[in-house]
Parts: C-alpha cells; structure tokens; sequence
C-alpha cells in the first residue's frame, strides 16, 4: 500500500521542510531553555566540586556563602581545624562585582583565598599558580583576561599570571581568584573619603577621644580600618569521617552553621536558582503550547487544503483510519524535522550564549518524546475535521 | 435484459411531515454491461440524488437496487445488503466527476493503482493493472507524472481508468465532460463508450452538455424526480 502522507509530504516538501524550520527553531528555542537550566545547575555543581571543600562553614542562622550574605571572624578556621575528622579548613571570600578590564567593566566574582588551600583553583589551562602575597590572580577564561594583564579591582591593581576554566558562580559570572587578604580588603574596606568622614566623626566623640588617653582613638581608628571577617570556611575532611557527623559538630561546638555537599546543592539547586528554573519552566510550557498551536494550525490547514481529494479518497473506498493515519503521519513528519533542526540549531548556538548552556542527550530524547506527543495530539484537530468529510461532497453541488 | 445496475421503485425522501421533501419518486432504470445511458434534467431535478443513491452514498428510502445481479438494496429486506458500503464503492462502483479530483500527490499511475491497493491487491499487481488502463486510454507515456502536469483531457482519461480499475460493474460519471471544449467532450465520450465495450461495464453519464446528449442510445429525463426514458440519437463521433 501507497504511503499517502509519505507522498504528500514529498509532493510538497519544500513547504514542508521551511515549515519544518521554523518549527524547528522553536523547538530548537525550547531545548536551549532547558538547556540554560541545565548548564546553571552544572554550573552550581562545578562551583562546589571547585572549591575542594566538603563542608561549608558558614555564619549562623545563614545560608550562605552563595545564596545569603555571611561573615564570619577570619580566625574561626582554627577552632575548627581543631576538631576531630577535619583535615584542613580554609577562610574564602566571595564578592560579585563589576572588575575593570582595560575601558570596560566585566562582572566577576572575585574569590579570596589561602594558597595550597580548599578554595584554590584545583586547575590551570595557563600559566602559574599565586606565588605572591598580593597583587596577583588568577581568571577563568571567561572573563576575557589574558596572561599578564591587568585586573582592577577597587583601588588596585592585579596581574593575571593563570588561567582557569569553568570557575563560574552559581549565576553564571566567571571567577577571578586573588589572595585572601587583598579579598579581604576589596569586600571590606572603605574608600578614603569614608575613612576620613569616620575619623573625623570618631574624633569628635568626646568618649573616644579623650584627652587623658592619648592612644585611645589610634585604637578605635585602627579597629575600625582593619577587617577581620570572612565569608566562609572551607573545611575538608579526614578520611573515614562521615561529612554530616564533622558538620555536626562544628555546629554543636562552634555556634556556626556547617553545610555538606549534599546541603550545599539542595540550596543552590533547590533555593538559589529555583526561582530561575520556575521562570524556564514556564517558558518551556509556553514554548510547549506555541509549539502545538503552530503544528495544529499547520495540520489543519492543510488538511482543509485537501477536504477536496479527501472527500473523494472516501469515496472510493479510503478507510477513515488510513485517512487518520495520513494526517498524523504528517503531523509527526514535520515533528520530526522540526526536532531535528531544533536540535541542530541549539547545538550550533548554545556555545555563542555568554552563560553555560548544557545541551543533554536525555533532555532531547524527553524532547523528541514531547515533540511526537504533542503532534500526535496536535494533528486530532485535523482528523476530526477529515473524518467529518461526506464523500457525498465528491459528488454533484 | 442482464442488468449491469438494476433500480426498480427507488424513492428518496429528505426530511419529515410538512418539510419533506420527495427527490425522487418511484424511480425505474436499467442498463446492460457495456452500455453507456445518458440521465438527463434541469438543476434541482434530482440528478444528483440518484447519483448518490447509486453511489452508495447515501440510503434511499424505498425501492431495490440490483448490481451485477446481486441485490444491493432493497427497502423491503432492511436496506443495504452489506454494512461496508465503503467495501461496496471501492469494489462494485466508479466514479467520473465533473473535476477529475486526481489526488495531486500521487503520480498517473498510484492514482489509478490506488484503488486496487484500498482492495487489498499487491502493490506490484496493482500497478500492473493501472498500466493496462493507462495503455487503453493512451495515457501511458504520462504514467509517471503528476496530475498537475496533465493536461485536461489527460486528466479526464486518468480519472476514467481510475473508475476502471477495480472493474466495477458499473460507473457513475457526474458531468464529466462540463470543463471540457467539444472536441474533447466527444472523445471522452468516445473513451466511455469504448471502455463500456470493452470492459463490459454499465455507464451512466450525468449531463446538461448538448454536444453529447445526441451520442447516447437511450436517455433517462429526470424531472421533480421522476424519470422517463427515450431512446436517443445514438450519433456517431467521427
């Protein structure tokens, strides 16, 4: 037996295939959203498996370091390290901001930390580790920072002397690592003017400037300039200690909030970017629906371009399921090309998105899935329509 | 006479009580294999109807109607004979209209050889026989084109081997020559009486065209339908 929708589909492929096509780029559209989603939870993912740390210490009642706001006094890490089952623990700092790079600005975020430390790049596609106490950093590829040149950051400036890649955050912005102390100092310390203003206003406090102590508003002047805190502790643990009963007791002994691996990801995954993924779960629908409507207007109209030849198909003995058949044949016909150059379109595009897009081999066959189901259904619309056909119509007015 | 198609008392009634409307009334044809009758009446005459109650496309209301011998209706015995009557169109009726209707994504040759395949025969079979057909209406040098690169005639001759190629015992052809100039509505007609010979078919042609109706040996006139029937001119087509 002839393929009616096989034939139809080559008789007039060229309005099938630009149909196709376009259908296709908004397949293709909708693969890369989930493909946006993916790459931010990868990227979460990465970020943490980056840091080398299995436990995050962190200031309490917070969930920080990424998705609140945390500080802690740099000198907690001692207290920890002095805890069984914890093998190193390290202050780290994380500042989103906007770094100079030659006349522009590029959004970073600049991590702190201690050389040899949890929170060092673990990687280098170029040049050289951090040998420096300050000055120095170390970008991932993409912030666009070449070796040697020079970052500022706040009032400073930085060589690059290494390249590192896929150190993102968890919103996507690449990394550029510098020592602890410079962090220190970028996230926490006041431009001059602001000091000047505090001096001043210390100094005409008559409590913390008294004439009968001399040293007394140096000190307050010094406490105030000086900044001890951090934003978390990355702490690595002893083989053969569980994480969750080393986490445990750093909440228990140290009045801090200590977060595993896998608590670390359900807050980055579930909370920090879960308003993201409902906001692209939310387009896909849209996508989803547009899509069907689309496939659903095609099919029909074509089918009413047809009613003709229907009528007379079932006339002469065509039965309604092959009729059927025909239409959504056609339906998933052009679902599949749709899917095809969706996919070809998403593939050649998601590298050219500033942020990570992972393009995953189960989300297209989920997609190729959604696809065929949502033609299948789009193409009833149609097949009602043909299967209301009198053949009479064939015949006479 | 051995009937090709057989209608003895054909009624149809559209509708009920004050707004019936009677389309034909006691209706009586008959035509032999191989003999094309022309049905002749004025719009709203009931031309139409019939057709399609022939056709098997709609039920008339009383009356029997005999294809090839075997009663295909008969009001009295509880309507159709068979409840496929899509089986019964495919197999034991064709069908000429006034557009030839070929399905445009099929070539010459899957149009006709379509409807040995809906019939359940081998694709290669099939085609065979669409050959065979296509020979006899001198179309087979078209048999791989497509209906739009047909010319008109062409077309008509494609369709009419279309309406061949199960061999029903009858063909019902609506106006199939109503597009067509007069020189190519009489060979068509000539194609008609030809194949009617030669495959021993049963042919009615509906038609209002003055050019063919002297062509037919017999004519059935329909008015508020009823039909009588003349004999015609049966002229010659040179």
């Amino acid at each position: 037996m002839i393929s009616l929708a096989g034939r139809d589909i080559l008789h007039s492929w060229g309005k099938f295939v630009l149909t196709g096509m376009g259908l296709g780029l908004l397949i293709g559209v909708t693969l890369t959203m989930a493909g946006v989603y993916r790459g931010m939870v990868d990227d979460a993912k990465v970020m943490l498996t980056n840091s080398g740390a299995d436990i995050w210490v962190v200031q309490k009642d917070t969930q920080g370091p990424y998705a609140e706001a945390s500080s802690i006094r740099d000198d907690a890490y001692r207290g920890v390290l002095g805890l069984p089952g914890v093998a190193q623990a390290a202050n780290v700092t994380y500042l989103t901001m906007q770094v100079r790079h030659g006349d522009t600005d590029e959004r970073a975020m600049v991590v702190g930390f201690e050389q040899g430390q949890p929170g060092e790049p673990n990687y280098l596609v170029a040049g050289r580790r951090l040998l420096r106490g300050h000055f120095e950093a170390i970008a991932d590829v993409k912030t666009g920072f070449r070796l040697g040149e020079r970052i500022v950051i706040r009032r400073h400036d930085y060589e690059v002397v290494g390249l590192t890649r896929r150190m993102v955050s968890s919103g996507g912005d690449p990394m550029v690592f510098i020592p602890l102390k410079d962090a220190q100092e970028a996230q926490f310390l006041k431009d001059n003017d602001s000091i000047i203003s505090d001096r001043a206003r210390t100094a005409a406090n008559p409590a913390l400037n008294r004439p009968g102590i001399p040293g007394l508003l140096d000190a307050v002047n010094a406490a105030q300039t000086v900044n001890h805190s951090v934003n978390a502790v990355l702490v690595r643990v002893a083989d053969g200690h569980p994480a969750e009963s080393v986490a445990q007791e750093i909440r228990r002994w140290k009045h801090l909030q200590a977060y595993t691996r896998e608590q670390m990801e359900e807050i980055l995954i579930a909370k920090l970017i879960a308003t993201s993924a409902k906001q692209i779960g939310m387009f896909l629908v849209i996508l989803t629906i547009v899509s069907a409507a689309i496939v659903a207007f095609i099919i029909y109209t074509m089918t009413l371009g047809k009613i003709r030849e229907i009528a007379v198909l079932k006339l002469i003995g065509t039965r309604n399921r092959s009729i059927a058949g025909m239409i959504l044949q056609q339906a998933l016909g052009l679902g599949l090309i749709g899917f095809v150059v969706g996919k070809i379109a998403a593939t050649i595009w998601a590298p050219a998105f500033p942020k990570y897009v992972l393009l995953e081999g189960a989300d297209a066959l989920r997609g190729f899935i959604i696809v065929m189901v949502v033609c299948a259904l789009a193409s009833t619309l149609a097949i009602r329509a043909a299967l209301k056909v009198d053949p009479a119509t064939a015949i006479g007015g | 006479m051995d009937a090709g198609i057989r209608i003895e008392g054909l009624s149809k009634r559209y509708g009920e009580g004050d707004t019936a409307v009677e389309a034909l009334k006691d209706v009586n044809m008959s035509i032999a294999p191989g003999e094309v009758v022309g049905l002749v009446g004025p719009s709203g005459s009931g031309k139409t109807t019939l057709l399609k109650c022939l056709g098997a496309v709609i039920e008339p209301t009383r009356g029997r109607m005999t294809l090839g011998g075997e009663v295909i209706y008969d009001s009295a015995a509880g309507g159709w004979k068979t409840k496929d009557l899509r089986a019964l169109r495919r197999d034991r009726i064709g069908f000429i209209f006034q557009a030839p209707y070929l399905i445009p994504f099929l070539d010459v040759t899957d149009n006709v050889a379509l409807l040995p395949m809906l019939a359940g025969r081998a694709n290669g079979a099939s085609r065979a026989r669409a050959l065979e057909l296509l020979q006899a209406l001198d179309v087979a040098h078209r048999a791989r084109a497509q209906p739009s690169e047909l010319s008109g005639g062409e077309q008509q001759r494609v369709s009419i081997a279309r309406a061949l190629a199960n061999q029903p015992p009858v063909i019902l052809a609506d106006e199939p020559t109503a597009p067509l100039d007069s020189e190519r509505a009489l060979a068509v007609v000539r194609i008609l009486n030809r194949m009617a010979s030669q495959y021993q078919t049963a042919i009615i042609v509906v038609t209002h065209d003055e050019k063919i109706i002297p062509t037919f040996k017999r004519i059935y006139h329909i008015r508020d339908g009823r039909t009588v029937e003349e004999a015609g001119e049966g002229r010659e087509i040179s």
